[in-house]
């Protein structure tokens, strides 16, 4: 049989076999039977009508009337099939025939006895007899015919029932299937249906029939099964995809409150669960921060009253298991006693899952999801969320780890930052420095001749008086602003010298030197600068580095014009201010109506290098102010608003007038008598300017240009007893400089002093960082009175 | 070949009989009195008779002949050995009627027919099947007459006589027999 036979037509053609063999076996036993019985039926209906025939026929045969017992042979006619008769007599002769006139050839020559089936035809002998007396013998011939009609009447009933029965089978099958079939059929759709489209929610319907029910229970029974595994396999697909999104979600995030967000928002979405919150544990603390909530569970979270920043205290609850490193599911919260499950439960929720957050072996946070029924989350969940946490403090750690790496590059950068602006402030304070020094060469001339005329040149006009006043602080001013361009890259010096600074006159100073810059300059772009100076009287004087506090007004004001490109006001207030203690202070204010900053700008604008001029700006000017505000003891506030303008406000502690003012120039004791003095430099200039104010003042100049001159003129007046009684030289020179020079000296003569003059000098003053060898430094340009002061202090 | 010379054998001799017969047959023709010897003999088993026939079993069942005896020694060959019923077949010979004494079938020979009427009264209180050859016995009360046709003998056979003698006469015999009624006497 065909696989592909389909059940029906199989079973069809077994009921169709079966029922043809019974039938067949049926008909040919009937037939057997009926043939067999029809042989001896036929031999006996024969022997009968030949009996009667017989019977009759005695008296003819006894009386020897042969038209009498052919009479009676014609009662044979009442059966067609008799072909022949015969009546013999006694001796053997044939005594009347039927049909008559039956050719005697057709008959027996001799009567036999008894019957029997000959070739063709049933033959029998019948005696005659009445009583014991027999009278003659009577011979039948009945043809086949009779049976063979019979037979074929049989095989026509066989065929007609044979047909009949098959037909009904057909019919009754056909029924009995339908109810053996359908439920078969019916399975079978079911089985395709599952197998085709992989529907496995279908189900066989029960049919009654015992053994089916049964088998289509235990199909019902395998498809739930399976779809319950299919049910479960989609489930921990879908936790998978959800595990794989979520990880994917966080690898891409590098903050922990956004890793966060994305993780509760993932579950709430697709696991899902009513709500979802991280809570961040601190080792040392005995609770946990809320540190993000999902967006789904706010309104939970506003019931638990758990607010983001919000404290969990962890008591002995699964919390406290939970920082311990477990994942503790909690099937249903109502029925824990501790304080946070109640408050769970008191929100609405039922059923509570707590997973550690872990990293490096310790709990960092925890995961908390919770759904509103209880007994909610399968074992399967567990495990998945479990994982999550994993991956969570894993992308959590990593979070950190990179926050970490950013913090690092970024103070990386800030420092490279720095180091390359200090560096590129050293390199520029080294060529300043060398440009201090030239200057310093150059304007020490003009400050030598500028004080000795107006020292000893008694016929002065007023006006040629005031103008080398003017110009010999013009010089002074230089001589700082030289001394300053260092500033940007040494070291302050640790200590001030402070003295008396008159707070009005610096003002107006600052005001009239910087006129350039809020006057013309923006003039010459069209902008107009209202400068207004409001002066306190009789303020009082102030401690301080008068140049220092010059400096930060002169930023100050370039500060206020900048922020005003297209003009406005700038106000210059000095004032007195009594603070509560009695103290008396002195307040300077620098009021712009400019641009104005904003709070970030205004919070920033100290710092060093910040600054919002672009290029133009170096970012150090604030800071010099501040700098200077600290090292005066002194109080900076700034009020600004953008688009409003700014002020500065500059606050520095008064003098008490128990402070014995310095004097300020002390007329130190001047060398009377002639003193011979070397001087060497390289600079004729300077050796002019020196050589003429000293020899003014009476002394003995001797001026050698270079080291090696100077050493020599030394060595040589030693030698013819013409000692110098000081050597003034300068430092920096070309082969031999100044350190060699003092070297020199004191080898010829150790008991001549040495005065070091330097473009470098005051540096060398303030560190105390002079040369051996060297008695004295002064800076250049060299005052005269400072001059003349250390030639009394070292001579004397 | 001892075989072959056996069936040989057979053959010749059954062809020889079957010669030997037929040659007998054609020479022996039978008489008109044989064949009514052989019918008369015959009539005992075609006719019942009652059972008080016979007083004791060993009786004879005697066929009576009165008149000339036309059989010779036929019918006596004819009966001989026979029986009827168990009882042994006799033939006798009455030469007058007054001899008459019980016989279940007495022939009455055309010689006797003048006096058929005694004969008759003789036998009225016995159950004897009258037979006779004369012609019209049937018609005068004998019960069984033979009539010879076309050189065949045919029966005539009074059945209101037997009846009255308390015979029963078998059907088969009145089948090839002309039936003589006393009504259809003339008729007949």
């Amino acid at each position: 049989m065909s696989r592909s036979t389909p059940i029906r037509r199989t079973l069809m053609n077994m009921i169709f076999l079966a029922s043809g063999v019974v039938l067949l076996v049926t008909s040919s036993a009937f037939c057997a039977y009926e043939f067999l019985t029809f042989r001896s039926s036929s031999i006996q209906q024969l022997q009968i009508l030949s009996r009667a025939i017989a019977s009759n026929s005695t008296a003819a045969l006894a009386f020897e009337n042969a038209e009498d017992a052919a009479s009676v042979l014609t009662a044979f006619k009442s059966d067609p099939h008799i072909v022949a008769a015969a009546l013999y007599d006694l001796r053997g002769k044939v005594f009347a025939t039927y049909p008559q006139g039956l050719p005697s050839d057709r008959l027996p020559v001799r009567p036999g006895a008894g019957f029997a089936f000959g070739r063709s035809a049933l033959v029998g002998f019948e005696p005659v007899a009445e009583g014991s007396k027999q009278l003659g013998v009577l011979y039948v011939e009945s043809d086949l015919n009779a049976m063979y009609s019979r037979m074929q009447l049989y095989g026509l009933i066989l065929a007609l029932v044979a047909a009949l029965s098959l037909s009904l089978a057909y019919l009754i099958s056909r029924r009995l299937q339908y109810r053996l079939l359908q439920p078969i059929l019916a399975l079978a759709d079911t089985a395709r249906a599952v197998a085709e489209r992989h529907d496995y929610t279908v189900r066989a319907a029960p049919t009654g029939a015992y053994e089916f029910d049964l088998f289509t229970d235990t199909f019902n029974q395998m498809l739930t099964q399976i779809q319950g595994s299919e049910g479960k396999l989609q489930a921990q697909v879908g936790r998978l995809s959800l595990l794989q999104q979520i990880t994917r979600a966080t690898g891409e995030r590098q903050d922990l409150p956004s890793i966060f967000q994305v993780v509760l928002g993932s579950l709430e979405e697709n696991l899902p669960i009513d709500f979802g919150c991280f809570l961040l544990h601190d080792p040392g603390a005995q609770s946990l921060t809320v540190a993000a909530l999902g967006r789904k569970g706010s309104r939970f979270g506003e019931r638990l009253s758990l607010l983001p920043q919000g404290v969990v205290p962890i008591d002995a609850n699964g919390l406290s298991r939970c920082v311990a490193g477990e994942l503790v599911y909690e099937p249903d919260v109502s029925r824990v006693s501790f304080p946070f499950p109640q408050r769970l439960s008191g929100a609405g929720l039922r059923s509570v899952v707590f997973a550690p957050l872990i990293v490096e072996s310790q709990v960092f946070g925890v995961l908390v999801c919770a759904r509103g029924e209880a007994e909610a989350f399968s074992s399967r969940e567990c495990e998945f969320l479990k994982q999550l946490s994993e991956h969570v403090a894993l992308a959590s750690h990593q979070a950190r780890l990179y926050g970490d790496l950013q913090q690092a590059y970024d103070d990386l950068r800030q420092s490279q930052h720095t180091v390359m602006q200090q560096e590129r402030l050293r390199a520029l304070g080294q060529m300043a420095s060398g440009i201090a020094h030239d200057i310093n060469n150059a304007i020490s001339p003009v400050s030598l001749y500028t004080e000795s005329l107006l020292e000893r040149e008694p016929n002065l006009s007023e006006r040629t008086r005031n103008y080398l006043t003017t110009i010999q602080r013009a010089i002074e001013d230089v001589a700082r602003t030289v001394a300053r361009m260092r500033e940007f890259y040494r070291e302050r010096d640790a200590q001030l010298t402070l003295e008396r600074v008159e707070i009005n006159r610096a003002v107006q100073q600052v005001v009239e030197l910087t006129k350039p810059r809020w006057s013309d300059l923006p003039q010459a772009r069209g902008a107009m600068v209202d400068l207004q100076m409001y002066l306190a009287d009789s303020l009082p004087d102030i401690m301080g580095a008068e140049h220092e506090i010059r400096d930060a007004l002169t930023n100050l004001i370039f500060n206020a014009v900048d922020a005003m490109p297209t003009g406005g006001t700038l106000a210059v207030r000095t004032r007195r201010a009594t603070v509560a203690d009695g103290e008396t202070r002195v307040l300077i204010e620098v009021t712009d109506s400019g641009v104005g900053m904003d709070e970030d700008t205004r919070r920033r604008c100290l710092e060093p290098f910040y600054t919002t001029k672009g290029e133009r700006g170096t970012g150090l000017g604030l800071a010099m102010v501040y700098g200077m505000i600290q090292r005066h003891s002194a109080e900076l506030e700034i009020d600004s608003e953008p688009g409003k303008g700014t002020t500065v406000r500059l606050n520095f502690p008064a003098v008490t007038s128990s402070v014995v003012s310095q004097p300020k120039a002390k007329s130190a004791a001047v060398v009377k008598r002639q003193l011979r003095i070397l001087l060497v430099d390289d600079d004729p200039l300077l050796i002019k300017s020196l050589q003429d104010t000293l020899q003014e003042d009476g002394h003995l100049v001797t001026a050698t240009h270079g080291g090696r001159e100077g050493i020599d003129a030394f060595t040589a007046a030693s030698k013819r007893g013409e000692c110098f009684d000081i050597v003034v030289t300068d430092l920096g020179m070309p082969h031999v400089d100044g350190r060699k020079v003092a070297t020199s000296v004191k080898g010829v003569s150790p008991n001549t002093p040495v005065v070091l003059l330097t473009g470098w000098g005051q540096r060398l003053i303030a560190t105390n960082d002079a040369p051996a060898h060297v008695d004295k430094v002064l800076a250049k340009p060299p005052r005269l009175h400072e001059l003349r002061a250390a030639l009394a202090e070292l001579v004397a | 070949m001892a075989l072959l010379t056996g069936k040989l054998r057979l053959l010749v001799v059954a062809g020889a009989c079957l010669i030997v017969a037929q040659a007998l047959g054609a020479a022996d023709a039978p008489t008109e009195n044989q064949v009514q010897a052989v019918f008369l003999f015959n009539f005992s088993r075609f006719v019942e008779w009652p059972p008080q026939t016979f007083a004791a079993p060993s009786d004879p069942f005697v066929i009576g002949i009165v008149g000339t005896d036309p059989f010779g020694s036929r019918l006596d060959e004819a009966v001989h050995n026979e029986q009827i019923n168990g009882h042994a077949l006799t033939v006798r010979r009455y030469r007058n009627i007054s001899e008459l004494d019980n016989c279940q079938i007495l022939f009455i020979d055309r010689s006797e027919i003048a006096r058929l009427g005694q004969i008759l009264s003789a036998l009225d209180h016995h159950s004897t099947l009258t037979v006779s050859q004369a012609d019209g016995a049937a018609q005068h009360g004998v019960m069984i007459q033979f009539a010879t046709e076309n050189n065949r003998i045919r029966l005539r056979i009074n059945v209101d006589s037997a009846r009255a003698a308390g015979l029963t006469i078998s059907s088969k015999l009145l089948r090839p027999a002309e039936i003589i009624g006393a009504d259809d006497k003339v008729e007949r």
